[in-house]
C-alpha cells in the first residue's frame, strides 16, 4: 500500500520550488496583504512536503490521543467498548522513523451533557483519521508516536497560564474542564496548518493540507462557541480563554527570536473570548463576541511557523533566551517531537 | 486589462499550468489520498478549472463577490443595514464600473435577540465586512464593485429545497425573522465559502503564493469555518436542547439546504444526482454516546471539503444550468471572468 504514497512522497521531494519558497515566506513578514502572517520558517535548509506532513502528524497525535482518552478513556492503538461503539478503529502505530514513545495521563470524561459528549466523539473519531491519513500519505516516511504527557503537562500549562487552581486542573475532570482542554489545542492546530500551507509543494498536498486546516477551524468555532454558550458573561471558563490565549500569544512571541519581550501583548497573536469592540457600516461601536481567533483588522486567521508551534506545546521548550532550542521538549511531547534528518523538533 | 499586466505577468507561469492541467491536480489528489481507510473515491472533487486564462486577481475578485454577499447578509441581520457607499465601489482600473443595488426583501435586524446573540452577530457582520475591506484594499485599483444582490432570494430558495411552499409573504422562510432562522439563512453561505476558498487556493500562482495570496485565503478559509463551525454547532446544539427533530425543524431546514445544495452542484440539470455530493448532514445526537456532526469533511479522511468556481456558482445562482450567467443571490451575475457556468 505504502508504494504508490512513497513514489508520490519521492515525486514530492523535490528542491527547485523549495528555494524561492522559502524566500517567499520570509517575504511576507512586511507585506501589507499578510499583516497577519508570522515571518515563517527559515530554519532547516532542505526540508521536504514529508517534513512538514511529520510535524503535523506529531500534533495529530497528540490531539487524537486526548480526545481518544476523553471520549473512550483509551489511547488512539488500543480499541475498547466506547471506541468500537463509536466507529472509531484502533490505529496501527506504523511510523518508524525517531524514537517512539508512551502516552501518559489522560482519562474518559465523565460527560453530563449530550452537546459535549457528542463533539467530543466527533473530534475524538475525525482527528484518529487526520492520523490515519498522515500514517498512509508519508507510509515508510512516517515519524513514530512521540512520548505525550496528557496528565501533568495540562497542570503545568494551566499555572503558566494563571488559571485559578491551575496546579490541580484536570481537562478529564468535567464537560467544561474537557472544553477548557480541547481549548487549548484546536486554534493552535489552525496556526500551525495554516503556516504550513505555503511551505507545501505539491498541489495535492496543499490542497489537503487545507481541507484538514478547515476542519481544525470547524473544531476551534465548535469549542470556542461551546464556551460562549455556557459561559456568555465570560467570568467562569470564557475567562480561562483569555489567560490561555495570552500564554500562547506570548510563547508564539517568544519564538520569533530577536523579538523585543515588550512586544509580547502590544500584538497578539491569539485572542480568547473576551468580547471587544466593532463599528459596523460606518456606524458607531458596538460589542462583538470573538468566536473566530483571528487580527482585529483584515479578519484573517494567524499563521505560525514550526517553531511558534513547538514553542507553544513544549511550554517554551524551543527557546532559550535568543538561542532556537532543538529538540524542543517540555510539557505535551516531554522527549520532543520526532522528525526526520531535516525535518522540525 | 493592460492596467492588470503587472499582476497577469506575475501570474502566468504557473496559470498555464492550472489552465490546463486540472485534472491532473484531482489525480494527483486523488493519489495522495488512495491509500487511506481503504477508500479509493476522491472526496476531494475533482478540480475543473475554467479552461481560459485567468489570473490571481480573477481569483481574487470572484471571492470578493462572494464577500459582498456575505457582508451584506450579516449586516442587515445584525443592524438593519448595509456596507457604506465607499465600501463597494469599482476600482478605476476594473473592466466592471456599473456598482449594484440590493434588493432587501425581507431584510431587517433580527427581532428578539439575547444581548449574547447579537454580540455574536455583531462579530460576524464585522468579520465579512472587515474582508470584504481586505480584499479591496489587497485589489487596489482591480477591485470589482459590488454586483446587484437579491437579499429576497431566500424565499424561492426555501421553496426549491422543500422547507415550505411559499416563496413569499405568509408561510415563506424568513431569515430576519428570528435567531433560528438566521441560523439557517447563515448556514446557506458558511460552508460554502469554506469550500470555495479550499477550491481556489490550488489555483493561486506560484507568484502569488510568493505575494501573500496563498497565506491570505487559507486565513480567510480559516475564519469561514470558525463561522461554519458556530452555525453548526447552534444549530445541533439548539436540537439536542429542544430535544427532538420535531421540535426543532431548523436542523432538518438546513439539511434540506445541504441536499438542495448538492442537486444543484453534482449532476447538474442534464442529470440531476447526488452522487459525490460535499455534503456532511447535521445530525441530531440523543444520547452520550452518539457523535455529533458539526464539521463538513470527507467521511473517510475527515478532511475539509473544495468546491471549484462552477460549484459556487450553481448555488449562489440557485440553478443547475450549464451556461447560466446569474440568478438567485446574484440576479445579473457576479463580476467576473468566471461568471457563466460551464460545467
Amino acid at each position: 500500500m505504502a508504494n504508490q504514497e512513497t513514489q508520490l512522497l519521492d515525486d514530492i521531494i523535490v528542491t527547485s520550488r523549495r528555494k524561492m519558497l522559502t524566500l517567499g515566506v520570509a517575504s511576507l513578514a512586511g507585506l501589507a496583504i499578510g499583516a497577519s502572517a508570522p515571518s515563517a520558517e527559515a530554519a532547516t535548509a532542505f526540508y521536504t512536503d514529508a517534513d512538514i506532513l511529520n510535524f503535523a502528524l506529531n500534533l495529530e497525535y497528540l490531539e487524537a490521543n486526548f480526545y481518544y482518552l476523553a471520549a473512550f478513556g483509551t489511547t488512539i492503538d488500543k480499541a475498547n467498548f466506547a471506541s468500537t461503539a463509536a466507529g472509531a478503529p484502533p490505529i496501527a502505530l506504523s511510523g518508524t522513523v525517531g524514537t517512539p514513545g508512551t502516552v501518559s495521563g489522560g482519562s474518559l470524561v465523565p460527560f453530563s451533557t449530550i452537546q459535549v459528549a457528542s463533539y467530543a466523539i466527533e473530534t475524538a473519531v475525525e482527528e484518529g483519521k487526520h492520523v490515519q491519513l498522515l500514517l498512509s500519505a508519508l507510509g515508510s516516511s512516517a515519524v513514530a508516536q512521540p512520548a505525550i504527557n496528557l496528565g501533568t503537562s495540562f497542570q503545568t500549562l494551566a499555572t503558566a497560564a494563571k488559571i485559578p487552581g491551575g496546579s490541580g486542573f484536570s481537562p478529564y475532570a468535567s464537560d467544561e474542564a474537557f472544553l477548557v482542554g480541547a481549548y487549548v489545542f484546536e486554534d493552535v492546530g489552525v496556526t500551525a496548518y495554516h503556516g504550513a500551507a505555503s511551505l507545501l509543494t505539491s498541489s495535492a498536498n496543499l490542497t489537503t493540507a487545507a481541507g484538514i486546516l478547515a476542519v481544525e477551524a470547524y473544531h476551534a468555532g465548535l469549542v470556542r462557541t461551546t464556551i460562549n454558550y455556557i459561559d456568555p458573561d465570560g467570568t467562569g471558563i470564557g475567562s480561562y480563554t483569555n489567560l490561555i490565549s495570552t500564554l500562547r500569544a506570548s510563547l508564539s512571541q517568544a519564538a520569533l527570536l530577536g523579538a523585543a519581550p515588550s512586544a509580547y501583548d502590544s500584538n497578539p497573536d491569539d485572542f480568547g473570548l473576551a468580547t471587544f469592540p466593532v463599528s459596523l457600516g460606518g456606524g458607531s461601536a458596538v460589542t462583538a463576541t470573538r468566536l473566530t481567533d483571528a487580527d482585529s483588522t483584515n479578519v484573517v486567521a494567524f499563521a505560525r511557523n514550526t517553531t511558534q508551534v513547538l514553542n507553544i506545546v513544549t511550554g517554551g521548550g524551543a527557546v532559550n533566551g535568543t538561542t532556537a532550542v532543538s529538540p524542543a521538549m517540555g510539557v505535551f511531547f516531554p522527549a520532543g517531537m520526532n522528525a526526520g534528518p531535516n525535518g522540525f523538533k | 486589462m493592460n492596467n492588470l499586466s503587472t499582476f497577469i505577468n506575475r501570474g502566468v507561469s504557473r496559470r498555464k499550468f492550472l489552465a490546463g492541467a486540472g485534472a491532473s491536480a484531482g489525480t494527483a489528489a486523488a493519489l495522495a489520498l488512495a491509500g487511506c481507510g481503504g477508500s479509493t473515491e476522491s472526496m476531494i472533487p475533482t478540480p475543473t478549472p475554467p479552461t481560459t486564462s485567468f489570473t490571481d486577481v480573477d481569483v481574487l475578485n470572484f471571492a470578493l463577490n462572494l464577500e459582498y454577499l456575505e457582508a451584506q447578509f450579516y449586516l442587515y441581520a445584525a443592524t438593519g443595514s448595509g456596507l457604506e457607499a465607499s465600501e463597494i465601489t469599482a476600482g478605476s482600473a476594473s473592466s466592471y464600473q456599473n456598482v449594484g443595488s440590493v434588493t432587501l426583501g425581507n431584510a431587517a435586524a433580527v427581532p428578539d435577540l439575547t444581548p449574547s446573540q447579537q454580540e455574536i452577530l455583531n462579530e460576524i457582520a464585522f468579520e465579512e465586512q472587515a474582508h470584504v475591506k481586505f480584499l479591496r484594499s489587497a485589489l487596489g485599483s482591480a477591485a470589482v464593485p459590488m454586483p446587484d444582490i437579491d437579499l429576497s432570494f431566500f424565499g424561492p430558495l426555501a421553496v426549491a429545497a422543500k422547507i415550505t411552499t411559499a416563496a413569499t409573504g405568509a408561510g415563506s422562510f424568513n431569515p430576519f425573522a428570528s435567531f433560528d432562522a438566521f441560523l439557517v439563512g447563515a448556514f446557506i453561505f458558511e460552508d460554502v465559502g469554506v469550500t470555495a476558498y479550499s477550491g481556489a487556493a490550488p489555483l493561486i500562482s506560484a507568484a502569488g503564493v510568493a505575494s501573500g495570496y496563498l497565506t491570505a485565503a487559507a486565513g480567510i478559509l480559516a475564519v469561514e469555518a470558525y463561522h461554519a463551525g458556530y452555525v453548526r454547532t447552534s444549530l445541533t446544539g439548539r436540537a439536542i436542547a429542544a430535544g427532538s427533530a420535531a421540535a426543532y425543524p431548523y436542523l432538518g431546514d438546513a439539511n434540506l439546504v445541504e441536499n438542495l445544495r448538492a442537486t444543484l452542484t453534482v449532476g447538474n440539470s442534464a442529470a440531476p444526482s447526488t452522487t459525490g455530493s460535499v455534503e456532511t448532514l447535521l445530525t441530531l445526537p440523543t444520547s452520550l454516546t452518539s457523535p455529533s456532526a458539526i464539521v463538513a469533511a470527507s467521511a473517510a479522511d475527515a478532511v475539509g471539503f473544495a468546491r471549484t468556481v462552477d460549484q459556487v456558482l450553481h448555488i449562489v445562482y440557485g440553478s443547475p444550468t450549464v451556461g447560466a450567467k446569474g440568478g438567485g443571490f446574484f440576479p445579473n451575475g457576479v463580476n467576473s471572468i468566471f461568471a457563466t457556468t460551464t460545467a
